[in-house]
């Protein structure tokens, strides 16, 4: 395969091409679409057209509830949330009526979807800008979460997602977007559900969601000058959960510790480590350490928003406390 | 198309279904077969009914929590509907949706619990139904207390920015749960909030299934000409209490026994007779035949089987994907 450098927000839209390019059933619609406030839906209108790439009036509840109306009537809509905040505002239609109807229908109505929405904290961008919210839609039935950490894990999922027959939560961070990474020429898809394990090791399994996986790749390139080789897995899509390879990497480390940006209470980590503790118990050697943003609001001063996020030496002090290593 | 004989006689029979078959869940529901409680329409049966009668089979039709008008208006049988309120698995759901009536090949759309949730999913099918060009149209039918839901000014403006083959149809009946509308609605009519966003409306009287097919038979024929959504609003009363349980009380008896005058399905029956196209051995003749289908469906309701309980898991999610 012949590879290049692209950036996350070039993967992302080169994954709505070649899927738009595929299946006239796709299309686009969000606030802002046409010009594409972060890139990736940035000059898709000027090949596919106005009926296409839909800007909408700024109302989530009704983009999303539109986008749900169209998908349950033979087209295969991705609705754009600017925010990952503001999925809040459509929380209903996507937690009540989204990932249910399918469901509901005994399979009458399908809902094949996408919530594109970038996220995460950055620096600076405040309170209701900034939030991790994955974890929300582990809650509700019926849908799917994926939360890619590079370029090329971006692309491969969200042309999955596209294809996929269900309602697909697909999390950009925002510290992403502008990064690059290797992405094939030739096309690929990512299945939604399998993990990838970005960093093999013997000694701890690091299970790390989106931006805070490179914080664990760092942190695991320190600790490794220490002797300890730590196994880094990215889930990549919270549903499905790929245990399987979570599982096999605890059979060989007995340490688990796992790391996110969304808040820690009720967080992905509570949910996997409840996982661990119901499945694996008989795999741990210590007691799992889990890392996740604190329960406050997300302040604004980047020195504040730093302190409330889980850091690269924040991950280090886990794994060394899941060691018996504190320092 | 314009309302003939033939059609105001199967409006009619639907509407005197309508009638008995409300009457009789509410039966069900008070002596517990049934283990939901009931929402009944009465006195309010020719909006349900009468929007449905310009529909083609495969236009969109989002209904209401009260009562049975639109879902047997759309083409929804009473055993249908039965099955589903008993939660049996002979139901098309097989148990799982009860009062939320739902029949997708006869182009009945989801019913959210949270009323007003579908504002969203009506302008997703109207304007799937654009892209497509498949010349489908997309009814929206909701209550007065509904236009207070945050999606309804947004689904106005969506409607109106894309000119979608959507209609949207204000069952006003006056009650908004318990207290009357007035007590949670700043307004006399819903409808004017339409032309803010220059969605054209109508405000017609809901008692007379003429008036009603014939303003739906325009807003509908002008939706599926690409001429952009509307809004009608019927006026009618809601004779009955919000639901099984409610003891009512609260609507003056006067206001009812005025309502009752207007009755919907009087009024339908004395001008069909007034012209001469129906008599007492009609009526005689079409009523036996309906209660004697309901009580076949009834007696199938009550015979089938419930779902088995390891179904629960089916169909969470939709396997496969777009194979195109």
């Amino acid at each position: 395969m012949s590879h290049r450098k692209i950036t996350f927000i070039q993967a992302v839209r080169e994954a709505f091409q070649e899927e738009m390019r595929r299946d006239e059933r796709v299309f686009i619609l969000g606030q802002d679409v046409r010009a594409g406030i972060f890139g990736t839906t940035s000059k898709l209108v000027g090949e596919f057209g106005e009926d296409r790439v839909i800007n909408t009036p700024i109302c989530e509840s009704a983009s999303v509830g539109a986008a749900v109306g169209a998908a349950m009537t033979g087209l295969r809509p991705v609705v754009q949330i600017m925010f990952g905040d503001f999925n809040y505002l459509a929380m209903e239609i996507t937690a009540n009526q989204a990932g249910q109807w399918h469901y509901l229908s005994d399979g009458a109505l399908k809902v094949p979807l996408v919530i594109e929405t970038p996220s995460g904290a950055r620096g600076g961008a405040g309170y209701g800008h900034s939030q991790s919210l994955e974890a929300a839609f582990i809650l509700p039935p019926g849908l799917k979460v994926a939360v890619p950490s590079t370029p090329y894990d971006a692309k491969g999922l969200l042309k999955s997602a596209i294809r996929d027959d269900n309602p697909v939560l697909f999390f950009e961070h925002r510290r992403l977007l502008t990064q690059r990474g290797q992405v094939p020429e030739e096309e690929y898809l990512i299945p939604l559900g399998q993990a990838d394990i970005k960093r093999a090791g013997k000694d701890v399994t690091l299970v790390a969601l989106s931006a805070t996986v490179q914080k664990a790749l760092s942190a695991a390139e320190r600790l490794s000058r220490q002797s300890i080789e730590v196994e880094v897995i990215d889930p990549r899509t919270l549903v499905p959960l790929d245990k399987e390879t979570i599982f096999k990497s605890l059979q060989k480390t007995y340490h688990l510790v796992v790391v996110e940006e969304g808040r820690r209470r009720g967080g992905f980590g509570a949910e996997l480590t409840a996982i661990a503790a119901e499945e694996w118990f008989d795999f741990l050697d210590a007691p799992v350490q889990r890392l996740g943003t604190i329960s406050a609001p997300l302040p604004y001063s980047p020195v504040l928003e730093a302190a409330c996020i889980p850091s690269e030496d924040d991950i280090v002090r886990a794994v060394l406390r899941s060691l018996g290593q504190e320092d | 198309m314009a309302l003939d004989n033939d059609k105001l006689k199967e409006l009619y029979r639907n509407m005197v279904t309508v009638r008995l078959m409300e009457k009789r869940v509410e039966r069900l529901v008070t002596a517990a077969r049934i283990p939901c409680s009931g929402h009944f329409g009465t006195g309010q049966e020719a909006v349900g009914v009468g929007i449905c009668g310009p529909l083609r089979s495969d236009d969109y039709l989002f209904g209401t929590h009260r009562g049975f008008a639109e879902y047997i208006g759309k083409g929804m049988a009473p055993a249908e509907i039965l099955c589903e309120y008993y939660g049996k698995a002979t139901s098309l759901s097989r148990g799982r949706l009860g009062q939320h009536l739902l029949k997708v090949d006869v182009g009945i759309m989801p019913l959210p619990s949270s009323l007003g949730s579908e504002f969203g999913m009506s302008v997703g099918a109207a304007l799937s139904s654009k892209l497509r060009r498949s010349g489908q149209v997309t009814v929206n039918l909701f209550g007065e207390g509904t236009a207070g839901q945050a999606d309804f000014g947004p689904a106005l403006e969506m409607a109106s920015l894309w000119q979608l083959p959507l209609v949207f149809v204000c069952n006003n009946n006056q009650y908004v749960e318990l207290a009357h509308y007035r007590n949670v609605v700043a307004t006399e009519d819903i409808a004017p909030r339409a032309g803010g966003y220059g969605v054209p409306y109508e405000i017609v009287d809901g008692n007379d299934i003429a008036l009603v097919y014939d303003a739906t038979e325009r807003a509908v024929s002008r939706a599926r000409n690409g001429e952009g959504p509307m809004l009608l609003e019927f006026k009618t009363y809601r004779r009955g209490t919000h639901y099984t349980g409610d003891p009512g009380g609260y609507q003056p008896q006067e206001e009812i026994a005025a309502w009752e005058k207007k009755d919907p399905i009087d009024r339908c029956r004395e001008r069909m007779m007034a012209e001469g196209f129906w008599d007492e051995t009609d009526e005689q003749a079409m009523r036996e035949t309906i209660e004697a289908e309901i009580e076949t469906a009834v007696q199938f309701a009550e015979e089938s089987p419930y779902p088995d309980p390891a179904t629960v898991y089916e169909n969470i999610y939709a396997q496969g994907g777009s194979k195109s």
